[in-house]
């Protein structure tokens, strides 16, 4: 370890931050789930089997329109829920099996922050992604504040270590729970609609901040969105969602078929395909 | 700093061993320190008596009590008829009759009397009762060793008692027998003469606004009836609250008012310009009275405001003037006059 | 990046401590008596040692039954007042929660009342009735509180409300037609009052409260990082691993036993649970692990202080201590607003 005291340079090697064993990351089999708010009412919540994998270095987009499916394959994913049938599995361990600590070394969630109730420093929260690691009661290690600091440099946020939390801008906040997120060491990354509260600037630097991410620390990362374009741009793999079923798994490509996008999406669509091979999504038809 | 973890850690060890054998010494000491047994100060005094008091509580009373402490304005009152003030080391602030009262030290209010003030004054008897002191007071008291008497006046002829007890227990039982018979006395003339007449029917107002009166269980209704008048209302609470239709409806011959130095609905002028009230007989007839507070206490003085009550309402049956009354204090009980509002009661001499 | 220390965290402990010793010496001094300080360290020295001569026994009596048991009680009503309230505020999510917010507070006053008036004068029943009036009040909010089966802050609050202003609906029934010499000592109670009368034997006494304050406070503050953590939002915490259920209920209950706790012993005596963790915050961060044991030892010394406002400026008589916490607190409090930069 070098003796840096946790402020300023990035690591110089990426082990220390890099998740842990190559081979197929994520695998999600025939899960489907149910959930209903009385036993009499209909369910409300559910998600037809689905399949897919995902490995190191890989980002997957899970898209579809509103009420899609898309939060109920995320709290499966994040271990929140028991399918109601097949597997998910994470590095060959069922996820809902897991103890929350150990999850929680495994798997980081993304989402919008809720409202804090009292005056946090960037860093203090960054380094509140180092608790899944010791005991309850902890207080952290000069490793953990290494840690911490490495997750800042790699989001790009370092500047930001001594601001308020309160007093950041979207983006940068949302830049620091990424932060946070990346502290957990985690194998998987999942994100639910990240992009939403940004600019299009925003929208661009983060799919390709978590590109990188992918591609040079191995992480998995899984996007939920509904950004057809961007999707097709940055991941590797889609899981087409609509009305809880899971119409289609594969590469852009694949998946950007019009007559499949205008009825998920209910909208006159026309796919383009450019010269790298990934698809573009315009309005088509008359308008 | 200690350098290496096996010498860190015999220190912590020695020096925990060390604390908790201080900490086990001084817990025995404070332990000893708190614990009370018999009075807290002075030389122990020689074969102390045991009374048990008017609540029950067992008292252990030394056998001379030259100083005494009282916890209520009626107790101070009665020390007072039975000649014992000298003996009075402290009252409280309220304790204002007779006036001389207020000139002596004062321990704090009844309710919340300074246990400090109490202490430093090393009382041989405290005197408590319970119509207006609390049971934590006592109690108190009591663990720090200080003999505490209570009294529990429930009526006229309990309130007698009760002075009787608290002579007997200061350790002079003539004195006490002596005020007690000639209070008697008063109290069986009085009957005598009002023994043909009806009971008058009264209203004791102790607020008027909202209107509370009295229950038939309490010690004024027990006063009341001595001074040949009844309370129109009979509940079993202690301070009813009222409608004023209802006291319409029971028209009582008598309002008896109770004042703090002054009158608690100004003159009757004012209650004979107030809807509802000017249309009771009472208010019409001016059979309006006042009774200053202090009369209504469980002490001696209240035989005098029962008389003054009585010549009041039965006036017809007492042939001497209202001037000629030998009253031992000042005047408890006035009619209500029409006079001016805000008028300082001429009455209630201070 | 300068983390919290356990070192930190002890030095400021320390700190506090020191000013927690000062207040209580200064209490000791203080009072409708006169006794110089040579002559209350001369009756502490006779009270270790055993030796009594040369001091007069109204010195013995004042310091060691009424001042010192006064001092005590202060401590362990404030520290457990204050802990209770942060512990609160985390629960609830909500900066204005005060450990009186969920109804312990009048179901132990209920419990107080009913005991004065079945049991007038047995000593400890009071204590007893309100320190099960509280338990059981704690029970039913829970009860009324959870929402699938869990404990959420919003219904929480709602129950916690309601429970209050119900039982204390029935406390004022009672009061007004139960009303008579025996319910006197209610306003008392209601006021906050550290007089409590001792039993006969009150070192174990203490020594019992103490040792329950220490399990529950110790309690609490094993979850301190966890409440970091959930102050960020209970859905984040969860995703890092926290357990927020078994989080949630034993900060429930611990932060309930402190507050019945105190309140049976002392009455309701106010705004410390609501003010000590605020200027804490304010002095020291919002780390749980900080602003425990802080809180904690502020809130021991501004119950100490006020209590000696409240028996000497105007003694013989002597005022309310709940008065008396919301005076010397509240400026305190206003003080440090301004003074923040943000």
């Amino acid at each position: 370890m070098n003796a840096a005291t946790g402020s300023g340079a990035p690591a110089t090697s990426p082990a220390i931050l890099s998740p842990r064993t190559p081979g197929v990351r994520l695998k999600v089999e025939q899960a489907s789930y149910a959930y209903a708010a009385t036993d009499r009412s209909a369910p409300k919540f559910t998600l037809g089997p689905t399949s897919f994998e995902a490995n190191q270095r890989e980002m997957v987009a899970i898209l579809g329109p509103n009420a899609s499916g898309k939060s109920t394959l995320l709290t499966l994913l994040a271990g929140m829920a028991r399918p109601l049938s097949g597997r998910i599995e994470v590095d060959g361990v069922e996820v809902s099996m897991l103890d929350l600590r150990t999850r929680a070394q495994r798997i980081a969630l993304v989402q919008q922050e809720s409202e804090l109730l009292f005056p946090l420093r960037v860093w203090e929260y960054v380094l509140q992604g180092r608790y899944p690691y010791g005991k309850r009661l902890r207080f952290e290690s000069e490793e953990d504040c290494l840690l911490a600091g490495n997750a800042l440099a790699q989001v790009g946020a370092d500047a930001l270590r001594d601001r308020w939390m309160d007093q950041l801008s979207g983006g940068e906040k949302q830049r620091v729970i990424l932060a946070r997120a990346l502290a957990q060491q985690p194998s998987l990354l999942l994100l639910d609609e990240p992009t939403q509260h940004l600019d299009i600037g925003g929208k661009v630097e983060l799919l390709r901040r978590l590109r990188r991410l992918a591609d040079d620390s191995r992480y998995t990362v899984l996007v939920v969105t509904h950004e057809l374009n961007l999707a097709a741009e940055f991941s590797d793999r889609i899981v087409l969602l609509h009305k809880g079923k899971c119409l289609r798994v594969g590469t852009p490509a694949e998946v950007y078929d019009r007559a499949l996008l205008e009825e998920v999406f209910e909208a006159p669509l026309d796919v383009e395909m450019r010269e790298s091979g990934r698809p573009r999504v315009i309005l088509g038809g008359n308008h | 700093m200690i350098p290496t973890w096996r010498g860190r850690f015999a220190a912590a060890l020695l020096s925990a061993l060390i604390s908790s054998a201080a900490l086990v010494v001084a817990r025995d000491r404070v332990q000893s320190a708190t614990q009370t047994s018999g009075p807290a100060y002075g030389v122990p005094r020689p074969l102390p008596l045991e009374v048990t008091d008017e609540v029950g509580r067992r008292v252990k009373l030394p056998r001379e009590v030259k100083r005494i402490v009282t916890l209520a304005p009626n107790l101070t009152e009665t020390i007072y008829a039975l000649g014992l003030q000298d003996r009075l080391v402290a009252d409280t602030n309220f304790c204002d009759t007779p006036p001389a009262a207020k000139w002596k030290a004062h321990v704090g209010d009844p309710q919340n009397p300074n246990l400090e003030a109490i202490v430093a004054l090393q009382p041989d008897l405290v005197l408590a009762t319970t119509s207006i002191n609390r049971v934590e007071t006592a109690d108190a008291l009591k663990q720090l060793g200080i003999a505490v008497y209570t009294t529990d006046p429930q009526t006229v002829r309990g309130m007698l008692d009760s002075v009787q007890h608290m002579a007997s227990t200061i350790g002079e039982e003539n004195r006490g027998a002596e005020l007690v018979g000639r209070l008697q006395q008063r109290l069986d003339a009085l009957r005598a003469q009002l023994s043909d007449r009806p009971m008058v029917h009264v209203l004791f107002v102790v607020w008027d606004q909202p209107l509370i009166t009295i229950g038939q269980n309490t010690f004024i209704a027990d006063a009341l009836r001595f001074a040949g008048a009844e309370s129109v209302v009979l509940s079993k609470q202690q301070w009813p609250h009222l409608s004023i239709e209802e006291v319409v409806r029971l028209q009582p011959n008598y309002l008896v008012f109770t004042s703090d130095h002054g009158p608690v609905a100004t003159t009757l002028a004012d209650l004979r310009a107030r809807p509802v009230w000017r249309d009771l007989d009472a208010v019409e007839t001016g059979h309006v009275v006042n009774v200053s507070e202090e009369a209504i206490r469980p002490s001696p003085g209240l035989v005098d405001a029962i008389e003054q009550l009585a010549h009041e309402v039965h006036s017809e049956a007492f042939a001497e003037k209202r001037e000629n009354r030998n009253a031992k204090f000042a005047t408890r009980v006035t009619p209500m006059t029409l006079g001016r509002a805000g008028q300082e009661c001429n009455q209630c001499a201070r | 990046m300068r983390p919290l220390t356990p070192r930190r965290v002890a030095w400021i402990c320390a700190g506090l401590g020191v000013v927690l010793f000062a207040a209580a010496v200064i209490s000791l001094r203080m009072g409708a008596y006169p006794i110089s300080v040579v002559d209350i360290v001369k009756t502490l020295f006779s009270g270790a040692v055993g030796h009594w001569e040369g001091i007069p026994s109204e010195y013995r009596s004042i310091v060691f039954n009424i001042r010192l048991p006064r001092i005590l009680l202060g401590i362990l009503v404030g520290a457990s007042l204050s802990t209770a309230g942060a512990g609160f505020q985390a629960l609830l999510r909500n900066p204005l929660a005060d450990p009186y917010v969920l109804g312990v507070s009048s179901g132990a006053a209920l419990g107080a009342i009913i005991s004065l008036i079945v049991a007038p004068h047995t000593p400890g029943a009071i204590q007893l009735a309100a320190f099960a009036g509280a338990a059981a009040t704690t029970a039913a909010v829970y009860f009324l509180g959870r929402r699938g089966g869990q404990l959420d802050s919003a219904t929480l609050l709602l129950a916690g409300i309601v429970a209050a202003s119900f039982l204390s609906a029935i406390i004022m029934f009672l009061m007004t037609t139960l009303s008579g010499r025996d319910l006197r000592g209610m306003a008392f109670w209601l006021m906050g009052d550290l007089g409590s009368t001792l039993p006969t034997n009150p070192l174990p006494w203490f020594e019992g409260l103490f040792a329950v304050f220490v399990l529950a406070a110790g309690a609490i503050y094993a979850t301190s990082s966890d409440l970091n953590l959930i102050l960020t939002g209970e859905q984040e915490a969860r995703h890092l691993g926290v357990n927020v259920h078994r989080v949630k209920l034993v900060v429930y209950i611990a932060a309930s036993v402190l507050t019945g706790l105190a309140v049976s012993v002392s009455g309701t005596i106010g705004y410390v649970g609501l003010l000590v963790p605020h200027v804490m915050r304010m002095m020291f961060g919002t780390d749980y692990r900080l602003l425990i044991p802080t809180s904690a030892i502020g809130g021991a010394i501004l119950v100490v202080l006020a209590d000696t406002l409240a028996r000497s400026v105007v003694s013989p008589t002597e005022l309310p201590v709940g008065a008396m916490t919301a005076l010397a607190g509240a400026p305190v409090f206003i003080y440090l607003m301004r003074r923040r930069v943000r």
